[in-house]
């Protein structure tokens, strides 16, 4: 029987030299993705498992159902989805959508994998997981659309890296994120080459009201109770706010350690926007 | 032309040119100096009620100004006007481009120079510190200042897609936050640094509520018991109902005018002693300490500074109280408190009206007055100068208040400015 491995929110096993990630939610006897997964977020998860363990890799096959720019952004793994130039064949691993919340990662492109059910699953609560797929349905439509403050496309896509992978500036020994555009004497600052630590503690927290959350939020947010968001202050020095991942119950303190993960953040316009969210070590 | 060692001015064969053309160029220079030198004072102030608002921006702004125009001792002409700066957020985007024009065409100042300031909150501010600098550089001797919001006509859920704005709206908003996330970050951090604690905030909660609820301008004019406003439904922990301000409808307008016209309008000015600004960086996450703002110490330093005067000069403050942490947080920064212990300045009573070392938002407060985004800054001016006039009601008179501040703040601090007013001129 191969051991579970918790990672980033999601159950790994290992079979063969290939790996299987599942969302630890089970409803109605088979796995759902939690309240802001998808099986992106669980591809990029896989990935930077495999990047932790020592693979690697630059490429990869995707699946269509899969955002091969967030996964690019994230991992800086490219895919032939993303990249035409790529060639389909020659790719270093393979990613299999399965038909629950599973994936599949794999140096072969087989169809089939045998793997021992993963330890550490949990029941969904039948009206949350209702909820919240029906809010994200109607979150994702085109007819979905930004009546006020609006993150577009372009700009989404051009602060991605820094989003997504925690890419950043290093510049006269300091070390810069979210990336800044100018320093103090007019000097154009360097593009992001460098990555901060997935660590970082928490300097103030606050939980939003349904009613107070931003409108983004509004078909989730009274489902969840509201929104909870982390101050942090990374171990390199920038301090950045995140949301806490899958909304899990968690009484943050001040000096709390915490990781990240990429999970959906809202949809407008029939695009989601992933970004990083909070994973508390006491959650 | 040479100037010759004694100061007379040669030719370029050595000839005096003589004394007429040393005379032009002195009468040029004192013109300048005049210029230079000028002073400014409020004339006139009016605002409309806050709250929810029947009128729309026409005639909500019409009524400001015609309560601006009122005010002034002797009869005013809206055509003397020169110049005018008017602040909005344009909240719901009905009128966003344009306001300004639309709004001094039905204010009888139709073909002045006018234009919107935006600078999210502190918007008129902004605009007051435009007008006054449009006088002191000479080119205008009467100039209205004013702001205007209309936000309470807008779906609820249209209301908070604008309610987000004016924050780093690519990092801070992705975060889930709007400003009363963003204000209870710096709240909890602050408790955390200072010891500092909500009962602190209740104090300031319930001293404004009391203020505003002589305040026959105020939205919200309802005394609230400590227990009460300690007890609130949660908004953004640890912050409350009570210590969020509510949003707004109002309009609010400052007539300005330079010294040497003063005295056509009023034996009773109010001078602007001086006018101090700063902008800090945008999102909360990208400044060293989120327990102050750097841009009201900037601004109030300069201002300070510019006037002659300490913190310790000061009668009263109308203070950007847009939840109850943003005054504790300012009392600190503008140097009412020391670092680190407006919660205890707070819990002292020490901004309570006639009764503690300065009064904190006689008029409520952002808190009880309300905050109609772009109007709160001259709204404030507004309350100032009837304070140091000795013309609002009574029983919330600032007893001998000579010298009274605005301090307006947009977004989390991003920007901020502060105007001293006095019933005297700089020395």
């Amino acid at each position: 029987m191969s051991e579970t491995t918790e990672w980033k929110g999601y159950l790994l096993s290992h079979s063969n030299g290939s790996l299987l990630l599942q969302s630890p939610y089970i409803h109605d006897g088979t796995p759902v993705f939690g309240p802001d997964s998808d099986s992106t977020t669980m591809a990029v998860a896989g990935i930077q498992y495999l990047h932790a363990q020592g693979h690697k890799f630059t490429t990869i096959r995707l699946p269509q159902s899969i955002d091969a720019q967030v996964v690019y952004m994230s991992t800086s793994v490219d895919s032939p989805q993303r990249n035409q130039d790529l060639d389909d064949d020659v790719v270093d691993w393979h990613l299999i959508d399965g038909e629950e919340a599973t994936l599949v990662l794999s140096q072969s492109d087989d169809e089939h994998y045998e793997f021992d059910e993963p330890i550490g699953t949990e029941i969904m609560d039948d009206e949350l997981f209702t909820d919240m797929k029906a809010a994200w349905e109607q979150e994702c439509s085109l007819q979905h659309v930004s009546q006020g403050a609006y993150v577009s496309q372009s700009q989404y896509y051009e602060g991605g890296a820094a989003r997504l992978s925690l890419a950043s500036q290093n510049f006269d020994g300091s070390i810069i994120w979210p990336p800044r555009q100018m320093d103090s004497s007019g000097v154009r600052l360097p593009k992001e080459d460098a990555l901060l630590a997935d660590a970082a503690t928490v300097e103030s927290w606050t939980k939003l009201s349904a009613a107070g959350a931003p409108s983004e939020f509004s078909l989730r947010a009274p489902i969840l109770g509201g929104v909870q968001t982390v101050l942090v202050k990374f171990e390199e020095g920038p301090r950045g706010v995140f949301l806490v991942c899958d909304d899990v119950e968690y009484s943050p303190r001040i000096g709390d350690q915490v990781h990240f993960a990429v999970r959906r953040i809202y949809a407008q316009e029939g695009l989601i926007r992933y970004g990083l969210k909070a994973i508390p070590q006491s959650a | 032309m040479f100037v010759a060692g004694d100061g007379a001015f040669l030719d370029s064969t050595g000839g005096t040119l003589g004394f007429r053309a040393e005379s032009n160029r002195l009468n040029q220079m004192l013109v300048l100096l005049r210029r230079v030198m000028v002073d400014v004072a409020v004339i006139g102030a009016g605002q409309t009620k806050y709250g929810n608002h029947h009128l729309g921006l026409k005639g909500m702004w019409a009524e400001a100004a015609e309560n601006a125009f009122a005010s002034v001792d002797q009869n005013f002409d809206p055509r003397q006007v020169d110049e005018a700066f008017i602040g909005s957020v344009a909240f719901g985007g009905g009128q966003l481009g344009n306001t300004a024009a639309l709004l001094t065409e039905h204010s009888g100042m139709e073909g002045v120079a006018v234009r919107r300031v935006e600078n999210a909150c502190a918007s008129s501010g902004f605009a007051l510190r435009d007008a006054w600098m449009a006088i002191k550089s000479g080119q205008a001797d009467i100039v209205v200042a004013g702001g205007i919001e209309k936000m309470n006509d807008l779906s609820p859920e249209r209301k908070r897609f604008w309610l987000g704005v004016s924050g780093d709206t690519e990092w801070e908003r992705l975060a889930g936050l709007t400003f009363p996330g963003t204000y209870a970050l710096m709240a909890r951090r602050h408790f955390h640094e200072h010891q500092s604690t909500h009962d602190d905030l209740v104090h300031i909660s319930v001293k404004n509520h009391m203020h505003g609820f002589e305040n026959q301008q105020a939205h919200l004019r309802k005394q609230v018991s400590f227990e009460k406003a300690a007890g609130g439904f949660m908004v953004a922990d640890p912050l409350t109902l009570y210590d969020c301000c509510p949003t707004s409808d109002g309009a609010s307008c400052v007539i300005l005018a330079a010294d040497h016209v003063v005295r056509q309008f009023t034996d009773d000015p109010v001078w602007i002693r001086s006018s101090g600004a700063g902008s800090d960086r945008l999102a909360l996450h990208d400044r060293p300490s989120i327990t102050q703002l750097v841009a009201t110490q900037k601004a109030s330093k300069s201002a300070y500074s510019a006037a002659g005067i300490t913190a310790r000069d000061v009668d009263l403050a109308e203070v950007h109280d847009c939840f109850t942490i943003a005054e504790m947080i300012a009392t600190e920064d503008l140097g009412f408190a020391d670092s680190g212990q407006g919660g205890l300045f707070a819990r002292n009573g020490e901004g309570i009206r006639n009764q503690g070392s300065v009064c904190l938002n006689p008029s409520g407060g952002l808190k009880s007055k309300g905050h109609p985004l772009g109007a709160t800054g001259t709204g404030q001016a507004v309350e100032v100068f009837k304070q140091l006039r000795g013309s609002v009601e009574s029983e919330r008179q600032v007893r001998d208040a000579e010298i009274g501040i605005t301090h307006n703040v947009g977004g989390s601090g991003a920007t901020c400015a502060v105007h001293v007013f006095g019933r005297d001129r700089n020395e």
